[in-house]
Formats: structure tokens, sequence, C-alpha cells
């Protein structure tokens, strides 16, 4: 056996998985695919003596379309988002999004819930999520609470779960009439890697006129950055100056670092190229 | 903690009992000596530990056995008869789609679940599909062929044989 052994908690219902985690604090950790905590079990980088099963509770594992949106349960797996008709006919930048993540065994087994959860710096759902102002709910022993994914990212792995809470679902608004939205990612190594960096873009019009310009990056901080100040392309057209300015802004919200994949030089050079590139694609559709 | 399952595997019930910490992959070798389910980066990224899952390509390496309880487990044992290889398997051979053959159960597993999923795939989708595969042999070219003629020959032997 490779892991070092643990226990294996099977809770029928939230409330009694929210107990479990509040009783075993931090000798317990939820589990959902399980695709980054086996891994690092297997790797001895962490070791919980007990594992919460968030797939034995049931009711978690839905999409359902609402009025002004859809709500994606936590245990949905990558592969379900990539292949939904309902995501890909209405929100195709979050399917899209989706598909480029890892392989496709890894898009089977891991969870929309444990990728946010897990909140590395360079993930490729995030952006996507956060440029259309997507909203979590969790639940927890004072019951559940509902926050903008904005504020569930606090720090590099870390999030506004408290102990003992449990992310639910992630709520995304219907995407504003007249826009359009694409996400790109830059993979620094091979295709299939984590991405270098990721950029979400959605443009809005109004009788061929900009309303407004959305970004939201990451891989450039320690947490997926959504960009503010952008209001001022109103009326505007994306020509060099205004790009500049554009990019001027993301410049100044970005701090990236280096890594495997690229020196902070390379991801600011980079995250110049991929929004450029993001609202010429854009532009290119309309 | 030890725990009582019953895995479906190659279309065989098996109980046994597990560690809450086994991987479907140590479970398969060591107690079911099903010798083409192989470790290599153990990080899910290079496929050749993939197994079906209820006909899903997943990487039993960070695959908890317990997480497989009761679904139905296909290994590359699981494809032929015992007697005649399997048409994809048959497309590996006549394309030479093998040198060394450390990686190949997995990927005529992987394009097992694609054909299933997508008869007829574009070269693209193809690609795509098992970019998650990797040979360090590198037969890539070869094994896209493969991969090609096996959909080519399922789809034939399809409309030969109409299915029930
Ligand atoms: C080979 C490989 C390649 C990858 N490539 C990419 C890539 O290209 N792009 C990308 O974006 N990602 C990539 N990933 C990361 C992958 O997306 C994550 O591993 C996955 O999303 C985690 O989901 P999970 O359900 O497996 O989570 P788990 O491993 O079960 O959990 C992850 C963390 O989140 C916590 N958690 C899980 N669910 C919840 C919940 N509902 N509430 C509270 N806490 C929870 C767990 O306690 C744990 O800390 C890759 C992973 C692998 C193994």
């Amino acid at each position: 056996m490779t892991i070092r052994s643990f226990d294996l908690l099977q809770p029928r219902s939230l409330a009694e998985a929210s107990d479990l985690l509040l009783k075993h604090r931090d000798e317990a950790r939820p589990i959902a695919g399980g695709t980054t905590l086996v891994i690092l079990m297997k790797q001895r980088a962490v070791h919980y003596p007990y594992l919460v099963d968030l797939q034995s509770i049931p009711g978690l594992n839905r999409i359902a379309k609402e009025v002004d949106g859809i709500r994606i349960g936590a245990l949905v797996t990558h592969r379900t988002v990539e292949l939904s008709r309902l995501v890909r006919n209405s929100f195709p930048v979050v399917a899209e999004a989706f598909s480029t993540i890892g392989n496709v065994r890894v898009r089977e087994t891991a969870s929309v819930g444990g990728n946010l959860a897990h909140a590395d710096y360079r993930l490729d759902p995030p952006p996507a999520l956060l440029l259309l102002k997507s909203e979590v709910t969790l639940f927890g022993p004072g019951g559940s609470r509902v926050i903008p994914l904005k504020d569930f990212f606090t720090g590099m792995y870390e999030t506004a779960l408290e102990a003992g809470e449990i992310l639910v679902d992630v709520k995304i608004p219907n995407m504003p009439t007249g826009s359009k939205a694409v996400y790109l990612r830059h993979s620094a190594l091979s295709a299939n890697d984590w991405p270098c960096l990721g950029v979400a873009a959605l443009v809005s019009k109004e009788n061929g006129r900009v309303r407004e310009l959305r970004l939201a990056l990451s891989g450039l901080a320690a947490t997926p950055v959504s960009v503010d100040g952008l209001e001022f392309v109103r009326d505007c057209s994306f020509d060099d100056s205004v790009l500049d300015r554009i990019l001027g802004i993301v410049d100044e919200q970005i701090a990236p670092f280096y890594d495997l994949r690229g020196s902070e030089w390379y991801k600011r050079r980079m995250a110049r190229v991929f929004v450029r590139r993001a609202i010429a694609q854009l532009e290119s559709q309309a | 903690m030890k725990r009582e399952i019953t895995l479906k595997i190659n279309g065989r019930e098996e109980t046994i009992t597990v560690e809450d910490a086994d991987t479907l992959l140590e479970v398969l070798r060591d107690r079911f000596r099903l010798w083409s389910v192989r470790e290599s980066c153990g990080v899910g990224a290079c496929g050749t530990c993939t197994v079906l899952l209820d006909g899903r390509p997943v990487s039993s390496c960070f695959l908890l056995a317990v997480r497989a309880a009761g679904r139905n487990i296909t290994t590359l044992e699981g494809l032929s008869d015992g007697q005649s290889l399997h048409v994809i398997q048959q497309a590996f051979v006549s394309q030479r789609a093998l040198q060394c053959a450390y990686c190949t159960p997995g990927f005529v597993l992987a394009v097992k679940a694609l054909l299933d999923e997508i008869p007829n795939p574009s070269d693209e989708q193809i690609r795509e599909y098992l970019s998650g595969n990797l040979c360090r042999c590198a037969g890539y070219a070869d094994i896209l062929r493969a991969a090609r003629l096996a959909q080519e020959r399922q789809i034939s032997k399809e409309t030969a044989m109409p299915r029930k």
C-alpha cells in the first residue's frame, strides 16, 4: 500500500458531513473526485486520518437550469460540464474551459467543487466562472451562505471555507444580452499540461457599440484575478490606444511569479499577448 | 479501515476485503494479477494505468478501490475473448503501433472508450482524446493510424452485423 492508512467516512447528508469535519478538525478533509487529494496522499505530501466522502451524499451531482442561470452541483465532473448540452449552448465559454483540463481521465474523475476548493493559482475553470460573476453556496455548521466566487479565493490554496464548511454548488448567471465570451489558455510545456496562464474575456455590445468588457485571469497571481476598472471601454472601439490602456490596467492588477512554466517577465509578456488575442478573437466573431 | 466490496471485473463479480487506502491499481495487480494495468507516472498524466469504469476511462493509479465498488471495471484482459484479439488490438498489431508495449494496454482502452463515445471521430477528436496517453517509444503516428483502422473496421463490422 502506497498511501498511509486512513478511514473513509461516508456521510449521507451535508449536515452529517459537516459534523464529521468539525469533529475531526485538522485530522479530516473532504474528498470529492480525489484527483488532487489522492495524489498528494500517495506522494505523502499530506496525510489525513479521516476522509469525508462527499460522493456518498446524494444530490450534489446535478446541473440544473434556473430562470436566471444554471446551478452546477459540487460533485459534477469536469467531463459532464464539458459535454452538457445546456452548458455548451448557453455558456460555451464554461464548457470550453472545462474541456481544456489535463486529460480525459482526469476530467472523468475530477469534480467542479474540488477544482474550486483546491484553489490552485493556475486552474482553467476559475477565469470563465469569475467572468460570468458566478456565486458559490457553502454549507456549514451555521447553515448555508452564498458568496461571490471572487470572494471565495483568498490566497494560494486558500479559500473562504470555514471549519466544517463544504462547497455545495456554483451558480452561473445568464450571459448578458448581446455578449460573447472566450477562454484562452497558454500551455508553456506540453499541450495537456496545467496552464501557464488562462485568460477569459467577455464583450457585450448594443447596436454595434461596446457596452462592457470583462476580463478574468489565472496563473498570474496567487489567486485568480477578476480585472477591475474597465468601465471606460463603453462606447469605445478596441483601437491601439484603448488596447494599450487595457493592457496597462491588466499589468497593474497581476502579480505573476516564477515557476516551472515561466518567469515573472515572461508571464507579464504572455498576459499581454493573450489578452490582446482574446479581445481580437471576440471582435472577429462579431 | 478495512471493508468488503464487490467489484465487477471484466464481467465477473469478485468480493474482496480492501483497505480504504488501496488504489484500484494495487487491487487489480496485487489481488487479481491483471498485469496489463501498469503504473508509470503515478499522477494521472501518462495513461498506462487506464481502466474503464462503467465504460469511461479513468486512471486506476489514483482511484481509491472503494470508489469502484459495485461498478463495472474493464481491463485489457477483458477485451478479447481469450481466443481472438479484439478489433482494436488487431489494428494495433497490423499497424505495428507498439514497440516496448508498456503503454499499449492504456492506449487500446482509450481507443475503446473513444469509439464507444464517438463512433466516427474526426482526426482532431482522436488526437485530443488520446493526448493524455504517453508513448515514450514515440509511436504516435502508428497509434493514430491504428485508431483510425480500428474505427473503420468497427464500423464495417457493425454494418455487416446489425446491432441487437
Ligand atoms: C494529471 C492532472 C492534470 C491536471 N491538469 C489540469 C489542468 O490542465 N487545468 C486545471 O484546471 N486543473 C488541472 N488538474 C487539476 C484538477 O482539475 C483537480 O485535481 C480537480 O479539479 C480536483 O477535483 P477533485 O474532485 O478530484 O478534488 P479532490 O482531490 O477530491 O479535492 C481537492 C481539494 O478540494 C477539497 N474539496 C473537494 N471538494 C470539496 C467541496 N465540495 N467542498 C469543500 N472542499 C472540497 C478537498 O478537501 C481537497 O483539498 C489536473 C490534475 C491532474 C491529476
